[in-house]
């Protein structure tokens, strides 16, 4: 038996685990005592995270799709073809486009983006994530500026208060909510923000519930009872002057109850408070302002400037953050630089040798409605987007679909050439957590067939297009981006060949070196939709449809077996409400919105408030007639 | 029969060892855990540790194991077991997870018996490190599981200082030692009442760790743990499954076939009672839904009198790993502690 030290490649926590093989098969995982993160603890998508490249369905050979058919090939065949079609395409002057990943590692991404930028000579460039979290990540840039905010995820457990603006924490990121526990447990403040009362609201000291859509009221008011409480005796804030008499004024009129005012005074009493914010899927507009207004009361109780505290992005996808830095935005270069930024863009005209382009590009949704070319790396937008039926469409309309995944996703069976690569258990490359935190995955095992690593099948379609280097190591493409992302400069020599070899980007006080701009109080009063009952889609994310979890029989079988009792999707609402509508769970009710109507089952949950109905993130285009292209939306139910 | 062998000589020992077996031992890796490992070199061999993260029990009872190949030949389906017959040897192995292999081949041995493990297990030699300091989060004392042993080995070694005293348990035990009778003298009466006098030391070296089984058996045997504490404490897990993973004494699993397209190889894989889709039934049915009824469940298997009546022992060896790999708060001294005192006081 052999064990080979890698990085989970689920969620942005990060944690490390040593893959188990016999005779060159993969059989297990085994937690580490020694790794930063993990300490020797692993979720349940850790503990099976050899399964999905174990039984997944895998992609073994390059294919090709012929007038329906498809055909095994050879590489060469492959990308003979490739190369031929996107040259006609751009030829004739039609838009083509890369996605990279949030499930691939640094150097495929890097190397996604070259294509895009040097190869293909267009900025469209994105992940499918990214239509997730670019709000929030546009939110939060406004308060703190260009760096992410981070905070270590094991100062999480040393805080004295931990805010947490949540999804469903101990669902999507069950490694911090542990961490949110140990705090607890040493009789920390926990105050969650949501609509439901999750297991870690349960366990809080203080939940502000909200309703779908006002979270930003709650915040406003937290930021209010802040701001009053220090009214006298400001010393402590991290706003001062002109800048806190706007805030001030902008706020002042909102409401402030007591749970507030109690939550105001620990965290302007508290030393060491973390920010957590691990909520997505929220409406555009709405998403980017509850990030600000939750930075903004970071920044103004002095948090994101003091050892111990900080605030944490937790998005879902491993690698978040990775794609980010690699540039595999439309408006952000390697190195999460502007794409207006000209020293940035002649550092890399040289380095690649290759004039790029100015024009902006489409991000997913929108270049997937007017691509006719496009290479996707590792990803499945349609599961991934919130139009996922409409990301589907727009697919089956491609002139030529190139797909380079590891597992059979419903794009591959939409794609005119497929890429079979190596999953993170068969590949080496690096991946960056939430924290900034640079790790390395190794190959445990031989991927199928003749599939290859990643970075070898990016690094030959940038060859065919002029682009190329010869990479002979996943480390060569590192030294690239060493040389490509300023902030990965000096990362290669401090990660070591052996052991759990992590970095982090920036030293964490150098990035709590940020102040409030007083720019970020520019918040306004949204209205929340009116209705007897609110419909929201829960922007937790859909692990079911991730090849991670859906290829692994053990993780899977929730997921499936809820497809299979309610193919047709569900709504869920509180016993209260369905006692009132004189329904029992598994019947159906009829929601209409101002964009529609649709029947569906209902589904009793504990945890909601009276006039609340969620849609599941895996069910929300089965309700796309009522939820339009809304997150939350005013509905009426009846029985039908 | 008891021995002593000279340190320095453990090495030709060993090397012996490796000419006749598959040898299993702890090693130390390049990330500075100590895993079990199949050893090419006595050099290898770790002495000086407290106890691996990962169970050995994999080496019986693999996460993943094959037991069955099977075949499409036209109309007809053509199975044929998978037996691992290889002869492997577990050398240093703590006392609880001697323990542990012994309790799982208790239960695969019940009928109907499990011939894929007990192939296994039958081909291995167990060959112990007792403990003369616990390790820290460790209560084996507590499960009548360590930290030395009187059953359960093939072969117990104690650290003399010098030397090493050689209990052996077994036949195996026996030819174990018989490829260099040499090496190995009869223990004196001095070697032996030191191995006495470190065992009644190691007793009194234990940490904060704790657990009273049996007033927690008296109160889940008879009912008596209410619903409202499963359920205060089913808040504080995460559903990690870690606790079933590094139980030595936890053994179910699903079954789940690999391959394609004519092929397959039916494999067992380690599985979580803790998970939600564990007990769920065909039909979408789950009798375990909640997770307050899953937990319930793993402590009535754990520590209840029916159990220990069958099983002649707890489910728990004391070995201290659910305390440290558990994502939530629940690992089993404090969930026993808890049933015992009627209250959770996380």
């Amino acid at each position: 038996m052999s064990a080979f030290a890698t990085t989970c490649p689920s969620c942005s926590c990060g944690c490390g685990f040593y893959l188990l093989t016999s005779n060159g098969q993969l059989t297990g995982v085994a937690p580490s005592e020694n790794h930063p993160v993990s300490s020797g603890k692993l979720c349940a998508r850790g503990w099976n995270a050899h399964e999905a490249a174990l039984c997944g369905q895998r992609l073994s050979r390059p294919l090709l799709r012929t007038n329906g058919k498809v055909e095994s090939v050879s590489w060469d065949e492959a990308f003979d073809q490739i190369s031929r079609r996107l040259k006609e395409l751009t030829e004739a002057g039609r838009s083509v486009g890369v996605l990279g990943s949030a499930r691939a590692t640094n150097e495929e991404n890097y190397l996604a983006g070259k294509l895009a930028r040097a190869g293909l000579h267009t900025n469209n460039v994105d992940f499918s994530y990214h239509s997730l979290c670019r709000p929030l990540l546009a939110g939060l840039e406004e308060v703190c500026g260009e760096r992410i905010p981070t905070t270590s995820l094991n100062d999480i457990a040393s805080s004295q208060l931990i805010f947490l603006f949540e999804g469903n924490l101990a669902e999507t990121h069950p490694r911090a909510a542990s961490l949110v526990m140990k705090a607890v447990e040493k009789r920390a403040f926990l105050v969650t923000i949501g609509y439901r009362m999750t297991q870690m609201a349960r366990l809080s000291s203080l939940h502000l519930v909200t309703t779908p859509g006002n979270e930003h009221e709650v915040i406003r008011g937290l930021l209010a009872a802040v701001l009053e409480l220090r009214r006298l005796d400001r010393r402590l804030l991290g706003v001062h002057g002109e800048e806190y008499e706007a805030l001030w004024r902008d706020v002042e009129r909102v409401d402030r109850t007591n749970a507030l005012r109690q939550a105001a005074e620990w965290i302007t009493r508290a030393e060491r408070a973390t920010f957590l914010l691990a909520c997505n899927g929220g409406e555009g507009e709405q998403a980017r302002k509850d990030a600000a207004a939750f930075a903004t009361l970071a920044a103004v109780t002095g948090h994101l400037n003091r050892r111990g505290s900080g605030l944490l992005v937790l998005v879902a996808r491993s690698n978040v953050r990775g794609a980010c830095d690699m540039g595999v935005t439309p408006e952000r270069l390697p190195g999460y630089e502007r794409l207006d930024d000209e020293q940035a863009r002649q550092r890399l005209q040289d380095l690649w040798d290759r004039k790029l382009p100015r024009d902006p590009g489409y991000s997913t949704e929108d270049l997937l409605q007017s691509a006719s070319g496009l290479i996707v790396l590792a990803d499945d937008p349609p599961s991934v987007v919130p139009m996922g039926q409409q990301a589907m469409a727009a697919m089956e309309k491609l002139d030529y679909l190139v797909v380079l995944d590891s597992f059979v996703t419903p794009t591959v069976q939409k794609a005119h050439a497929v890429l079979p690569i190596a999953s993170f258990a068969e590949t080496e490359g690096t991946l960056t957590n939430m924290e900034g935190r640079v790790q390395r995955l190794r190959a445990a095992a031989n991927p199928p067939g003749i599939a290859r690593a990643g970075w070898q099948v990016i690094g030959e379609l940038c060859a065919r297009f002029g682009v190329g280097n010869s990479y002979t190591s996943a480390n060569d493409v590192f030294s690239e981006i060493a040389r490509a992302a300023p902030r990965y400069a000096g990362i290669e020599q401090r990660l070591s060949a052996d052991g759990w070899s992590t970095a982090l980007l920036a030293n964490v006080d150098d990035a709590k070196s940020l102040v409030y701009t007083s720019g970020a109080a520019a918040v306004t009063e949204s209205p929340c939709a009116r209705g007897p009952y609110v419909l929201v889609r829960d922007g937790s994310f859909d692990w079911g449809h991730d090849p991670l979890v859906a290829f692994s029989p053990t993780l899977s079988r929730d997921y499936q077996s809820e497809r299979k009792l309610f193919p047709n999707g569900f709504v869920e609402m509180c016993q209260r409400d369905a006692d009132t509508l004189n329904l029992s769970a598994g019947r159906v009710v009829r929601l209409r919105s101002v964009h529609g109507h649709a029947v569906v089952p209902i589904k009793v949950r504990r945890d909601l408030k009276p006039g609340v109905l969620s849609v599941p993130y895996a069910f929300r285009d089965e309700l796309a007639s009522v939820l339009g292209r809304d997150s939350v939306t005013a509905v009426s139910v009846e029985a039908p | 029969m008891t021995y002593a062998i000279e340190k320095r000589d453990v090495t030709e020992w060993l090397q012996k060892l490796l000419e006749t077996a598959e040898v299993i031992a702890p090693v130390r890796g390049p990330c500075g855990d100590v895993l079990f490992s199949t050893v090419r070199s006595p050099e290898q061999v770790v002495w000086d540790f407290q106890n691996t993260l990962p169970p050995p029990k994999q080496f019986v009872l693999p996460q993943t194991d094959p037991i069955i190949k099977i075949k499409r030949n036209g109309e007809l389906h053509e199975i044929e077991a998978i037996y691992d017959d290889t002869r492997r040897l577990l050398f240093n192995i703590r006392s609880c997870d001697a323990k542990g292999i012994a309790f799982l081949t208790r239960m695969y041995e019940m009928e109907p018996a499990d011939a894929s493990y007990l192939r296994r297990a039958y081909n291995l030699t167990i060959i112990t490190l007792a403990c003369n300091i616990p390790c820290s989060l460790g209560f084996c004392v507590c499960a009548g599981s360590g930290p030395f042993l009187s059953d359960s080995y093939d072969v117990q070694l104690t650290d003399l200082g010098e030397s090493y005293l050689v209990e052996v348990g077994s036949e195996k035990g026996e030819s174990a030692l018989s490829g260099v009778p040499n090496l190995f003298r009869e223990a004196t009466k001095d070697q032996v009442s030191q191995r006495e006098r470190l065992e009644a030391e190691a007793k009194n070296q234990f940490g904060e760790e704790t657990c009273h089984f049996a007033s927690a058996m008296r109160r889940i045997s008879t009912g008596r743990v209410q619903d409202a504490l499963w359920e205060e404490m089913s808040e504080w897990c995460l559903e990690c499954g870690g606790c079933n993973l590094v139980c030595p004494t936890c053994y179910c699993f699903s079954v789940k076939d690999l391959g394609s397209d004519g092929s397959w190889t039916r494999c067992r894989m380690w599985d979580s009672c803790q998970y939600a889709a564990f007990t769920l039934e065909a039909s979408g049915h789950n009798p375990r839904a909640e997770r307050r009824q899953r937990m319930k469940r793993r402590f009535f298997h754990k520590a209840s009198a029916q159990y220990y009546q069958r099983d002649c022992a707890v489910g728990c060896v004391g070995c201290g790993r659910c305390v440290q790999v558990c994502l939530g708060a629940t690992n089993l001294p404090a969930v026993v502690g808890a049933i015992r005192k009627g209250k959770w006081n996380a």
